[in-house]
């Protein structure tokens, strides 16, 4: 049975995370492109990935704001998505330090950016679930 | 940025922080986005515009930060991003449009110190 999509009001947690993302958009997307144009040389491997982070935020953004409007399956594999690459490049620039002589967006976790790439798809997983339980239940309702 | 521009620097970054608690404070309290928060929030773009000319004309005067490119990628940064947060919250006052413009002050605060370390 399809979902109903509509256009739902534009209020909720969602604009707050949909904030965060567009700032890690600019952040990360600024950040790749003079690493790669400047210094591409000095670290490929990490200013590559901070391309990949830039194009994960990028999507992550409109996945959010696709599930806000009732459409979360983008959500759901892209925020696994994104956490999974924090937490493999966060753990490979711990183990591996000699594949990053520069950091990307998310070595040691995003520490470089207070953590918050670690917590971001934390965070938006939790809002997508909340919301998911409480469409279920005005659903069952109706 | 030259050193004189220290101290605006520092301005924007200690109004930036009331910006930001007073705008989480209404998330918290659930509150409609109040019309002094948008005020505040264009004074602190005030500012940073301030400390952008400032800097843009230290750079025309011959002073040349370690990293060109990252120095102006900040300096527009710090006047865009407030703009930008208003206007796509122009027409929704809901207490999370203030989490909105929370998120934009702190990075404003952090894009200025970040603009004073790589003066």
């Amino acid at each position: 049975m399809n979902r109903p999509i509509g256009p739902r009001p534009k209020r909720g947690p969602h604009l707050v995370l949909m904030a965060c993302y567009a700032l890690f958009i600019l952040a990360s997307g600024s950040r790749a492109i003079v690493q790669i144009a400047t210094q591409f040389h000095v670290a490929p491997f990490a200013y590559v990935l901070s391309a990949v982070a830039a194009v994960t935020y990028v999507v992550g953004w409109f996945a959010i704001r696709r599930a806000a409007h009732g459409r979360p399956r983008l959500a759901e594999v892209m925020l696994w998505v994104e956490l999974a690459g924090v937490v493999i490049i966060g753990t490979l620039s711990v183990v591996r330090k000699d594949w990053f002589p520069d950091a990307s967006v998310w070595s040691y976790y995003g520490g470089g950016y207070g953590w918050v790439p670690a917590v971001l798809p934390i965070a938006a997983l939790l809002w997508l679930h909340r919301t998911h339980d409480k469409q279920d239940t005005e659903e069952r309702a109706a | 940025m030259h050193g004189t521009l220290a101290p605006i620097a520092w301005i924007v970054v200690g109004y930036g922080a009331i910006v930001a608690i007073a705008a989480g404070v209404g998330v918290v309290l659930r509150a409609p986005r109040p019309r002094w928060l948008d005020q505040m929030a264009w004074m602190l773009e005030l500012i940073c515009v301030v400390l952008g000319l400032g800097a843009l004309g230290s750079l025309l005067q011959g002073h040349r930060p370690p990293s060109m490119e990252t120095h102006i990628g900040y300096l527009a940064a710090l006047v865009c991003i407030m703009p930008v947060a208003i206007l796509s919250m122009r027409e929704e006052r809901e207490s999370w449009s203030s989490g909105v413009v929370a998120v934009a002050a702190v990075a404003t605060v952090v894009v200025a110190v970040r603009l004073m370390v790589t003066r």
